[in-house]
Formats: C-alpha cells, sequence, structure tokens
C-alpha cells in the first residue's frame, strides 16, 4: 500500500504533498479499473496458455499452440478483414460525422443542444431493437425497397429489388449507424472551442476558405478527430453483434470468431489467445497513434 | 464509518432476504423459443415458485456457460448428444424419478434413451427432425434434399441453421458419411462441398429461422422440423421435406445440473412439464414431436397430421458427443465461413 509513494523521489514537493489525496481520490477509479480490466486480462493471458480438448473443457498445461493457431493464414485472413471494414467504417463515419459535428458546434448554442439531443436520442433504446429496425428498412419488400419503387426508380420484380439485408453493405450501414456519435461527439467538441478571430485573420490575411480549412480548423480540430478515430476503430474492429443480426453471421469478424470460440466451439484457451492478440494490435496501433500527432504538431506551431 | 457499518448492515439484511426468497425460486436455462411463457406462469401460479428462464440457441453455448457458472442453473435442456458429454463430465444429477410419476406418460422409446442408459440423468422435453421447408408459391421444382437446395439458382434464397455441426452433418448425409464419424479426414472430404454451399445462403439462423422465410428474403430453408411446422400452421405453403440423402432426429431434454441450488423445485418443474394437459400447451405453441404418449391424445388430428411434426419416418440417426473432433470442426468452419462472398 505504501509502494506508490516510493518511485515519485524525484518529484517536487507540492506533488507529494498532494499525493495521499489524490489516491484516495483515485481509489474508486482504481479498483474499477484492477477489477474490471487488469484482472480479466491477467485471466485471458493465463489462459491463452492452456491447451482446450473439447466443448469448455481444457487442460492446464503451458502450450503456445494457441498463439500458433491464431497467427496462422485462417484468423490473419478474418483480423485482415475486420480491420478493413473497421478503417472503412471509421472513414465513412469521419466523412458523414465531420460536417454534422461542424455544423452543431458553430450553432446557436440554443439550437446546439437541440442537435446534440438528437444525435444522442438513439441511445435511449436498446442496441438491439434498432438492430432489428433496420431489418424493416433494408429486407426485400422493406421500406426503403417500397420507397424507391414508388418513386419509380426500381422496378416492383425481384431481381431487380435491392438486395441489403445479409450482406456486406449491411454490416457496413450497421456499424457506421452503431459509431457515429462517438465520432461527432469528440469532433463536436473541438469545434466548439474554435476561435472565430482566428478564422477572421486568415481570411484577412487571404487565405480561401479551402486553405483556412485546411491550415486553421483541421489542425486545431485535430485532437477530436482523433479521438473520433480511435473511439470508433477500436470498437468496430471486435464486433461482433452486427455481423451476426444484419449481416446473416456469413461475414465472420475477428469479433465472431473469439466469440464462437467461448461460444459454440467452447474452446476459451485459444479464444483468450485471440483475444491478446487482439489486444496487443490495439496497443501497438495505439501507440503508433498517440505518437503521430505529436510529432505532425511541430509544424503547425511553426 | 458508522455510515459505513450501517450501509454494510443494510446490504448484509438484503442479500439475507435475497437468500430467504431464493427457496422459492428456479433458475431454468433453456432453448429460444421453446418454452411457451403460459406454461412458465402457470407453473409459477400453481406453486409460488419464480423461474428465471435464460435462453440459449446452441447446445455448446449451454454446456460453456453451465462450466462457468456452477451451482446457478437449476435446469437446463440438452440435446442428446450434449446429454451424452455431461454425463461423461459428470456434470448432471441424478433425477430422482420417485418425485417425478408422471414420467409414465412418455412414449416407450423416451423412456430408455440410448444417449442415457437406464434413463438417470434425462427427461425428454421434445423432439424433432432438421429438414427442408420450401415456400411453394415461388419454388415449383421438386425438392427433396440437400443438394437440390443448393442449387445456383436459389443463391441467395436460403436460409440455413447457425450450428457448424448440424451443417457438417448434411454434408456428410450426402457423401454417405455416418454423421458422428467426425475425422479430419472426413472434414476434409466435405471441404469442397461445404464451400459451395455456404456461399449461396442468404442467413445463417438459429434462433428464429422462421423470421427471413415469413417476410420473404428466403424462399428455401434448413430449419428445426418445429419451426417448419410453425411456418406450415401459419400458412400452408411452407411445405416440410426430409432429406433423401439422410436425416437425423434431436431428442432435447430437461436435466439437472450438479450443485444445482434447488432441486426440489427443478423437480416439481419436470414433474409438471409432463402433465398432458401442459405438455399439450407446448405443443400448441411450438409444434415439435411431442414424446410425451397422454398429451398425444389431447392432440388435434390437424396437429398430428402437421408433416413436419409427426414426420412419416423409420429409424432415424441421432448425434453423439464428438469430444476433441468439436475443435476442428469448428476451425473448418471458421475458415469457410469467414471468407463470406
Amino acid at each position: 500500500m505504501t509502494s506508490p509513494t516510493a518511485p515519485a523521489e524525484g518529484n517536487e514537493r507540492t506533488a507529494r504533498a498532494a499525493r495521499p489525496a489524490a489516491w484516495v481520490l483515485l481509489s474508486p477509479l482504481l479498483a474499477w479499473l484492477v477489477l474490471f480490466v487488469v484482472a480479466p486480462t491477467l485471466i485471458l493471458f493465463v489462459y491463452s496458455f492452456f491447451r482446450g480438448t473439447g466443448v469448455s473443457e481444457f487442460r492446464v498445461t503451458f502450450t503456445l499452440d494457441n498463439y500458433r493457431r491464431a497467427l496462422g493464414s485462417i484468423y490473419l485472413d478474418v483480423l485482415l478483414r475486420s480491420i478493413t471494414y473497421a478503417a472503412l467504417t471509421t472513414a465513412l463515419c469521419l466523412l458523414v460525422g465531420y460536417p454534422v459535428a461542424y455544423h452543431i458546434g458553430r450553432s446557436a448554442p440554443r439550437r446546439r443542444n437541440l442537435l446534440l439531443l438528437l444525435v444522442m436520442v438513439p441511445f435511449l433504446t436498446s442496441f438491439l431493437i434498432r438492430a432489428y429496425a433496420w431489418f424493416a428498412i433494408l429486407r426485400d419488400r422493406g421500406v426503403l425497397n417500397s420507397l424507391l419503387e414508388s418513386l419509380r426508380i426500381v422496378p416492383a420484380i425481384r431481381p431487380h429489388r435491392l438486395s441489403l439485408l445479409y450482406t456486406p453493405t449491411a454490416v457496413v450501414i450497421g456499424l457506421v449507424y452503431t459509431y457515429l456519435p462517438f465520432m461527432i461527439l469528440p469532433i463536436y467538441g473541438s469545434v466548439e472551442k474554435l476561435d472565430e478571430s482566428l478564422l477572421e485573420a486568415a481570411s484577412d490575411l487571404g487565405a480561401g476558405p479551402l486553405r483556412g480549412f485546411l491550415r486553421i480548423i483541421l489542425p486545431l480540430t485535430w485532437p477530436g478527430i482523433a479521438a473520433g478515430i480511435l473511439l470508433v476503430f477500436v470498437p468496430s474492429v471486435a464486433m461482433f453483434a452486427v455481423t451476426t443480426i444484419m449481416g446473416g453471421a456469413k461475414i465472420r469478424l475477428i469479433g465472431d470468431v473469439i466469440e464462437d470460440q467461448f461460444t459454440s466451439a467452447g474452446d476459451q484457451p485459444f479464444g483468450s489467445a485471440l483475444g491478446i492478440v487482439l489486444l496487443v494490435l490495439f496497443l501497438l496501433s495505439f501507440l503508433m497513434f498517440t505518437w503521430r500527432p505529436v510529432r505532425s504538431r511541430q509544424p503547425v506551431v511553426e | 464509518m458508522k455510515r459505513l457499518l450501517v450501509l454494510l448492515a443494510c446490504c448484509l439484511a438484503l442479500d439475507g432476504c435475497r437468500k430467504t426468497a431464493d427457496q422459492n425460486s428456479l433458475n431454468l436455462f433453456a432453448w429460444s423459443e421453446y418454452i411457451p411463457q403460459e406454461v412458465i406462469d402457470g407453473f409459477t401460479q400453481e406453486t409460488g415458485i419464480k423461474v428465471a428462464y435464460e435462453t440459449y440457441d446452441k447446445n455448446e453455448t449451454m454446456m460453456v456457460k453451465l462450466a462457468q457458472s456452477p451451482g446457478h442453473y437449476d435446469l437446463v435442456q440438452p440435446s442428446e448428444y450434449a446429454v451424452e458429454a455431461l454425463i461423461r463430465r459428470q456434470m448432471l444429477e441424478p433425477i430422482d424419478f420417485s418425485q417425478v410419476p408422471n414420467v409414465k406418460n412418455l412414449e416407450p422409446p423416451f423412456r430408455d434413451p440410448p444417449y442415457d442408459p437406464g434413463q438417470k440423468f434425462s427427461v425428454p422435453y421434445m423432439a424433432g427432425t432438421v429438414g427442408i421447408v420450401i415456400n411453394t408459391d415461388v419454388v415449383k421444382d421438386s425438392i427433396r434434399g440437400y443438394q437440390d437446395v443448393f442449387q445456383k439458382k436459389y443463391d441467395q434464397r436460403i436460409v440455413a441453421l447457425d450450428d457448424n455441426r448440424e451443417i457438417v452433418s448434411w454434408a456428410f448425409d450426402v457423401l454417405g458419411v455416418p454423421i458422428n464419424d467426425v475425422t479430419k479426414a472426413n472434414l476434409e472430404k466435405a471441404r469442397p462441398l461445404l464451400q459451395r454451399w455456404l456461399p449461396l445462403v442468404r442467413t445463417f439462423n438459429s434462433d428464429d429461422p422462421k423470421a427471413p422465410l415469413t417476410s420473404g428474403d428466403c424462399d428455401l430453408g434448413i430449419v428445426y422440423s418445429g419451426d417448419a411446422a410453425k411456418l406450415y400452421q401459419e400458412n400452408k405453403k411452407f411445405a416440410y421435406i426430409l432429406p433423401a440423402e439422410g436425416a437425423h432426429e434431436f431428442i432435447d431434454n430437461l436435466c439437472i445440473p450438479k450443485n444445482a441450488p434447488h432441486r426440489e423445485a427443478a423437480l416439481r418443474f419436470i414433474n409438471y412439464i409432463l402433465r398432458p394437459e401442459v405438455s399439450k400447451k407446448i405443443s400448441d405453441k411450438f409444434p415439435y414431436t411431442n414424446p410425451n404418449a397422454e398429451a398425444r391424445k389431447l392432440l388435434t388430428p390437424q396437429q398430428l397430421s402437421n408433416p413436419a411434426s409427426y414426420p412419416a419416418a423409420g429409424h432415424l440417426e441421432v448425434f453423439h458427443d464428438i469430444g476433441p473432433a468439436m475443435q476442428d470442426l469448428s476451425e473448418m468452419m471458421t475458415e469457410l465461413r469467414s471468407r463470406g462472398r
């Protein structure tokens, strides 16, 4: 319990004086982290060296077989596909989310709150209910097709109907729909803090709208963009319910495959190994991500 | 500090309350779309025992959860091969049949199940088959077996159960490989066939494979007979076909897991389910093959003549526990299915 103070030997006196109180304040968070993040990860890590011997049966040994299997071509394929879907989702979220976030951030305070509320309204209902609502929209005789037919955009015979449900497109629609608010909210945060006078200065100094956007707005909202990308990319790599519900369980992403190991295949050691591989991947990409903006910020400051 | 102690005392008191209330509850872990709410409510009304009803859609999912939460569930509903596996792993409690007199209502074949010699651990709940359902309004060709379903012209019109063991057994049936002979060599034999079949499927669904058929998103399906029977009840255009290449039967059971906290309640529930009039209610809602002879007497001629519920078939095979071969099977299916299209 006293150990936290030990490594802080080199810190200034003020920091040290604040320490005990700070630890007390932090303790709920730390307990939460240890209980729900560190401990499960450790359990996962230990499990990943056991050997699965049947549905939810395993032998306690030390083997690297699970990792060998996890890094084999089958699962690397799945991983690559998951990353592709997540990247596409993130790009679409950014494309759709940025203008929305910018608009919300620049509108009058009263309207702004209303718009923010609208962004968050979907969270009031269960994810499953919203996914099933998409069913009604996308299916062969659904809302979208009847709309297109009544507008005479597509003829009302089967081969010309849009077959969207249970396709990769449906999966991407589902992912973008699910994670869009996580892109909008952090970008909105950055846009709201934008200093109007900087934009005026830019245009006074002869920067056109495009130049002003690229040189002023974009760099200043970058922290929001970065947070948004991370908040969308990370969970969408590991997403699993959307592929099952909207994709008809056809495209298996890494989240589905890991889920399978803990359910239908009942191979927890292997599922744990896959989970650890995914975790390491996240950590690496997170490090890369947090390391780059620091470098790219320098030319902006100049 | 004092306030904290009071809080702690409150928690303990609440916990105590929960424990006493617990004597009157039953933790049921069963298949989705299988036990009518009406039947559960009837049990609660009669006995005062509250039923916590949790569902699963694969035997394997249930076995994993059961292994991870010992001493939680009072009743599970494994299919025959899962009963076998659970007996082998000593995860079931023998059933005290002196508390379950209604077991006499079962048809004789269900009194001596091959997967539970001497019927010590399991009581059959419902039985059924896995077969083909077609929308005859749209599908005009004669469909007799799996190979008629998996044709190019039905690309993206097919719904299949989201169950790897099932899917592999269909390919085995076509190839003439015994369905329980799951070896690496046999899996490799099935691979090219599955590779051709899987991309034709529009959606995999075990929870409610009826949905894409009623909505018209699919016209053919390989589903549980109870789902097919229900579709037929709703609309006669849905026909059920036992695949010509071979079909198998499943028998779902009620079993009490080891260390079940409310064994008494579980036994009462089993006996209640075996009452003819209760069992009839289950058949009304989920028209599988009812193993209860007395309940069958209460069914209407229409119910009994529903070809999906009571198919005119001779001896059908059943799944057996395949142990570690399940790993190879699911790995191959992950590989084939993850490709998508």
